[in-house]
């Protein structure tokens, strides 16, 4: 009897117990979505690190794969739709506007307000992340400004000053072309609207309605389609030719110059040593000139159980030292001053051409149709543009009639 | 007799309840989204538009242009894919030493992904680092190295040429497994009647295979058709929309436009152009 009484005692306790342990026992999880564009680079470290110093919150990050930023996007809105949302997730200020429509986005302004990191972030971040509705969605983690990559050696041998306007980018690429080089790498395939962008927009066309089918604005076209159609300094193989091929292309010596952003600098100078280097996109007469912003963030979702442990990440990974390690493995800048006065990832010169560029720096229009466009619109009609399928001045218009309608 | 009559059934209804699940429930999905209009990220407003997506694509040109590509793409590839399956499957039924190797390796382009597929034959075609270009020019059967993917002449013909790497051993195991069932005493009997080589494969090997040749035509239009994979990752539908077709055309529509209502329509109409093939199939094989 005493034995059962025991035993049913022991029983007991052992259903109570875990009942009776204290709440911050059970760590609260964070689901966060990252993409890396090498994707062996794991943020392994930094989740242990975060956890260690944050005991009562587990990180469960998700490597999700970028397909040109389609498959990342339409992986997140199913997954909004569908409820099962990460509690954060990486994201790019193209893709602001769907989330807002979907009302998928947290305002973060009551967290950033009282945040101690909030001044290592610089007012032109904080600016150019700023919705339309004046709110702040997204917290600032990673940026890149695209630039000209040059091979300084060529240009030297041809005794041709480095690309600053058009005029002389056009004469470079001239000069470099032939047996077997060309002047310049052309992304005609999806994710190509940065290099147009900073050869058509950055030399008189504009964003803005009809400010793609002014008469500087289509002339300006005109002579970004002759580049391939007159002037033959693109690859031939420029209509279909992605990332993967322009960077091939520089790095095996076929082209003199291609725009990208200090991501592929290490591997630039792996390959080509002192050879190369980058100067800011050309500037047109006016001095004003175009580069994408290419903007990383993260923001949490109007379905998150756990917001305040999801914003303690968030701010770990936009402070300081963490923010720096987490760019050495995205290959893309730190958004901290503090980890920007050592930063050491790169080569001098390439961070060098970032700064110098952030005067030109732009970022696409925040609507729902820019998605639409990088996709799937500007690599379709410039293809056709390029093949002469249809005329440079009707390519602009259906840019025009896609972002602002007839 | 009535529970002789349900048995059948019971053993039938855990295929039936897969069949229900997987396919039927998807396949309803689709022509209610198609119904609607669904746009991704606008998840709060899904009005019914009734056929208005149908109509939209019948008078959409980008539609018609993708369905006769389409046709282009199933007619070359499984053409070019039977033809090379046939051809080897008769020198895999020839007798030779390292016959069982040979059988092993031709296998090896169906087993591959087609992401690796498409890869591989991207980097192969590469106007500048690509070996086709090398060795064509080393060779002098270029003059030049060749934009194969980015020039609307020859894009189709390329991902074509990747297809049909990929597809023939389906073919070559299928009708070496046909041309096995045909009895010697046939090709004896032929022979003794005075056919040749060219007389006996049309009178003895040809009507042997017909059952499978058939099916094997009919399965694989039916995959190829359906198929976007290497499409997608060697020209993306491009150079401009001159690999763009009708699967790949409502794909895009869908996952990168975001437009899931008019990609719905697009694919039920794709299904419906399908089913003709698939009743042929379903009558054919219930003879």
């Amino acid at each position: 009897m005493k034995r059962r009484t025991l035993l049913t005692g022991a029983a007991a306790l052992g259903v109570v117990a875990p009942l009776a342990r204290p709440h911050a026992a059970t760590p609260v999880k964070v689901r966060w979505w990252y993409h890396f564009d090498d994707p062996t680079a794991s943020p392994a470290g930094l989740v242990q690190a975060f956890e260690k110093a944050h005991p009562g919150i587990k990180i469960e990050a998700e490597g999700i794969p970028w397909g040109g930023g389609s498959d990342y996007d339409t992986r997140l809105y199913t997954a909004i739709i569908a409820g099962n949302a990460p509690d954060t997730a990486m994201v790019k200020f193209q893709n602001q506007p769907r989330l807002m429509e979907m009302q998928a986005l947290v305002p973060l302004d009551k967290w950033i307000s009282a945040w101690a990191g909030k001044s290592d972030i610089s007012d032109d971040l904080w600016r150019l992340t700023r919705a339309p509705d004046g709110k702040m969605y997204y917290l600032p983690l990673q940026y890149v400004v695209l630039y000209l990559y040059v091979r300084q050696d060529w240009f030297a041998k041809k005794n041709l000053p480095l690309p600053t306007n058009f005029e002389n980018f056009l004469s470079g690429a001239e000069a470099t072309t032939g047996d077997g080089h060309w002047g310049f790498g052309m992304r005609g395939g999806p994710g190509g609207h940065d290099h147009w962008g900073s050869l058509v927009l950055g030399n008189g066309a504009k964003l803005e309605k009809g400010g793609l089918i002014t008469p500087k604005a289509l002339a300006a076209n005109r002579w970004f389609i002759d580049l391939y159609r007159v002037h033959h300094v693109f690859p031939p193989s420029a209509p279909n030719d992605g990332f993967v091929q322009t960077i091939a292309n520089m790095k095996a010596g076929r082209t003199a110059m291609t725009i990208h952003h200090i991501g592929s600098a290490n591997e630039m100078v792996k390959a080509l040593g002192d050879a190369i280097t980058a100067v800011p996109v050309p500037r047109g007469a006016d001095g004003k000139g175009w580069t994408d912003f290419g903007d990383g963030s993260n923001a949490i979702f109007a379905q998150s159980k756990n917001q305040e442990a999801a914003w303690e990440w968030l701010a770990y990974l936009s402070s300081g030292e963490a923010n720096v390690i987490f760019n050495k493995l995205s290959g893309q800048v730190t958004v901290t001053k503090s980890g920007g006065a050592h930063w050491d990832a790169e080569p001098k010169r390439f961070l060098d051409a970032t700064v110098e560029s952030l005067p030109l720096a732009h970022v696409l229009p925040p609507t729902p149709q820019t998605a639409d466009f990088t996709r799937t619109v500007w690599p379709q009609t410039t293809q056709k543009a390029l093949l002469g399928q249809v005329s440079p001045d009707d390519m602009m218009r259906t840019f025009e009639k896609l972002f602002y309608g007839d | 007799m009535k529970r002789a009559a349900l048995t059948p059934w019971l053993f039938l209804a855990p295929a039936l309840i897969a069949t229900c699940l997987l396919v039927l429930g998807p396949v309803l999905e689709t022509l209610w989204l198609s119904l609607h209009d669904v746009v991704l990220f606008r998840p709060q407003v899904r009005p019914f538009v009734g056929l208005a997506n149908y109509v939209t694509a019948l008078h959409d040109h980008t539609f018609w242009d993708g369905l006769g590509r389409s046709f282009v793409w199933v007619g070359a590839a499984v053409g070019l894919q039977f033809a090379l399956g046939l051809t080897a499957a008769l020198l895999l039924n020839r007798q030779f030493w390292w016959r069982p190797v040979a059988r092993a390796l031709v296998v090896i382009p169906w087993a591959l992904p087609s992401v690796i597929i498409g890869l591989v034959w991207t980097w192969m075609l590469d106007f500048n680092l690509g070996i086709i270009n090398q060795v064509g020019v080393d060779l002098g059967l270029l003059s030049g190295p060749v934009p194969w993917l980015a020039q609307p002449s020859t894009a189709m013909a390329a991902v074509i040429l990747a297809i049909t790497w990929q597809g023939f051993p389906f073919f070559c195991v299928t009708l070496l497994a046909g041309l096995q069932a045909i009895p010697r005493e046939h090709y004896e009997a032929a022979a003794i009647d005075g056919a040749g080589a060219v007389r006996s494969f049309r009178y003895v090997t040809l009507p042997g295979l017909m059952p499978v040749m058939s099916t094997a035509l009919l399965l694989r239009m039916i995959w190829v058709a359906n198929s976007l994979d290497l499409l997608l990752v060697m020209t993306g539908g491009g150079p401009g929309t001159s690999t763009e077709t009708l699967p790949l055309y409502a794909f895009l529509t869908a996952w990168s436009g975001a437009n899931y209502g008019y990609g719905s329509a697009l694919a039920v109409l794709l299904t419906l152009l399908l089913l003709a093939v698939v009743i042929f199939y379903a009558v054919r094989s219930g003879k």
